[in-house]
């Protein structure tokens, strides 16, 4: 989650309007889902070609797929092999039939993707907004996005500086350390809460988070042209 | 003078029992800067976090433009918004996905429109010269960036008196001196500095009055060649004098400089008095 935040911010299409984005990511993710396999190779395709245009280097793309990819292949295996009367024996039809399964998935989690690493989450938050997502909780979970982001530099700092002293070397301080950290994560945790609160108040809060967000108006022509492609993609795939 | 915000008799103790102030009175003179100045622990964030009324004394009253401020809601709201702080670690006051957004806040909380707001902003950056930064999500920044956009998220509320907790902490050289400029400009326009610091230079060099802390007291409050030669209470304090006030002393000693001349206060001061020598 965090390295997808982290590539979203760096991305090409970080101010792309937030509407273009989402309609080509689960516009895809819908064909992946309707298409037969080789329509779901072509889904897969166009998903990869788009993320890799979008400037998401291909590397931590890769790492993102693989974490959903343990659990696909698993899921495939037990479709290569039959549990009949004599026994347990590979399928005939298996195979074809894993294939797919990856196939499918593949696509559909490379189409999310494509979302999450040109967006933040930030920004999906506040789309959903607009589509008419409570106030309080989007609010709610703005605040939760950038507390993540203030508990992980300070779970990193507790860690490097265990680990500066030496509190990291050998498996029981490990374990030690590691329990100091989370004992520790909690207290700090409502410390940074409150005097965020203070914070706040002295520039006026009064319970509600209101903020100017950028907005990003989605062009007509673009969403037609983006329209256009997923048809394609669609038709090519149903007829392949 | 006229003091735009003064404390008076302020005692607090946090829970758990440290007595952080006892008693303690201060004034602020409208459109001055005034320096508070004292060791770690001495209770400057506590003082200021009183002069807005995010903490509440257990004794004493603080007054704005001679009115003692109330603690309720709506008086709450009067108060901060003419009177704004800054704090110490800018992560306890960053809280929206950008810096835009985040310098967003008070100026709608003032209840401007959309487009003042906007406006106000985009002043606030281009004065901290930050506007590259502007899009910039607030945890992806340097502690001076986001210390920056901490001062822009408070100067954008213009406010009559702005407090800043240690201000120039973490800035480096360039980084301080363009900080004090840009508050320089600030009080041009009419406000009053309130700013804290356990550096004696930075006070000589920059404040109009000094307020002293020791043992949750103000132990003198008077003109910085007054207060800051006090090699006494400044020790008490456990400060020292400051380098330049003592070196223009010693040149007033000797006869290289006039008594009714001013000190030095800054480099190119020093570097004049030298030459004239
Ligand atoms: N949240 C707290 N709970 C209990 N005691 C506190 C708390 N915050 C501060 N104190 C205590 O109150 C006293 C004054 O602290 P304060 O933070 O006001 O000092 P300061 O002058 O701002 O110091 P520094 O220069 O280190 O920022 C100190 O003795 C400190 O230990
Ligand atoms: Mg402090």
């Amino acid at each position: 989650m965090i390295a997808c935040d982290r590539l979203a911010h760096t991305s090409r299409w970080r101010t792309r309007p937030l509407a273009e984005k989402a309609l080509l990511s689960l516009g895809l993710l819908a064909l992946a889902v309707t298409l037969p396999p080789a329509g779901g190779a072509l889904v897969l395709g166009v998903a990869l070609t788009a993320a890799l245009a979008a400037g998401t280097p291909p590397l931590a793309l890769l790492r993102l797929i693989a974490a959903p990819m343990a659990f696909i292949l698993t899921g495939a295996l037990t479709l290569l092999v039959e549990i009949g009367a004599d026994g347990i024996h590979l399928s005939a039809t298996g195979a074809t039939q894993a294939a797919a399964l990856v196939l499918r998935a593949l696509a559909a989690v490379v189409s999310l993707l494509l979302l999450a690493v040109t967006t933040p989450a930030s920004e999906l938050v506040q789309g959903l907004r607009r589509l008419g997502l409570s106030a309080e909780v989007a609010e709610v979970a703005l605040a939760t996005y950038r507390f993540l982001f203030v508990l992980q530099d300070t779970a990193a700092a507790i860690h490097a500086t265990q680990t500066a002293r030496l509190g990291t070397t050998g498996w029981r301080r490990r374990i030690r350390s590691t329990g100091m950290l989370v004992a520790t994560l909690l207290p700090r945790a409502l410390d940074r809460a409150h005097r965020l609160e203070v914070g706040l108040a002295a520039r006026g809060f009064d319970g509600s988070l209101r903020t100017i967000s950028p907005t990003r108006p989605a062009q007509g022509r673009r969403l037609a042209l983006v329209a256009v492609l997923l048809v394609s993609v669609g038709v090519t795939g149903a007829w392949l | 003078m006229a003091m735009i915000l003064e404390a008076k008799g302020l005692s607090y103790a946090y829970p758990g029992g440290v007595t952080a102030l006892s008693g303690l009175d201060l004034g602020v003179q409208r459109g001055k800067r005034l320096a508070i100045l004292g060791p770690n622990g001495a209770g400057k964030t506590t003082l200021l976090q009183h002069l807005n009324g995010t903490l509440k004394p257990s004794a004493g009253t603080v007054h704005l433009d001679g009115t003692i401020m109330g603690h309720g809601r709506t008086e709450l709201a009067a108060w901060r918004r003419r009177v704004g702080l800054v704090l110490q670690e800018p992560d306890d006051q960053l809280f929206a996905p950008t810096v835009f957004e985040d310098v967003s806040f008070g100026p709608l909380n003032l209840g401007l429109s959309e487009a003042e707001a906007r406006q106000r902003v985009i002043e606030a950056l281009n004065s901290l010269r930050i506007a590259d930064l502007a899009e910039r999500p607030t945890h992806m920044l340097s502690f001076g960036q986001k210390k920056r956009a901490a001062i822009a998220g408070a100067v954008a509320m213009r406010p009559d008196v702005l407090l800043l907790d240690e201000p120039t902490a973490g800035l480096d050289q360039f980084g301080a001196v363009h900080l004090l400029a840009v508050l320089e400009k600030l009080q041009a326009g009419g406000a009053t500095l309130v700013f804290t610091t356990h550096d004696v230079d930075l006070a000589w060099a920059w404040a109009d009055d000094i307020a002293l802390f020791d043992a949750g007291q103000v132990a003198r409050q008077g003109r910085p060649e007054e207060v800051l030669a006090d090699a006494e209470a400044l020790s008490r304090a456990r400060l020292k004098p400051p380098f330049l006030l003592e070196l223009g002393l010693k040149a007033r000693q000797r006869g290289w400089l006039g008594a009714d001349q001013p000190l030095p206060r800054n480099r190119s001061d020093a570097m004049a008095l030298l030459d004239g020598i």
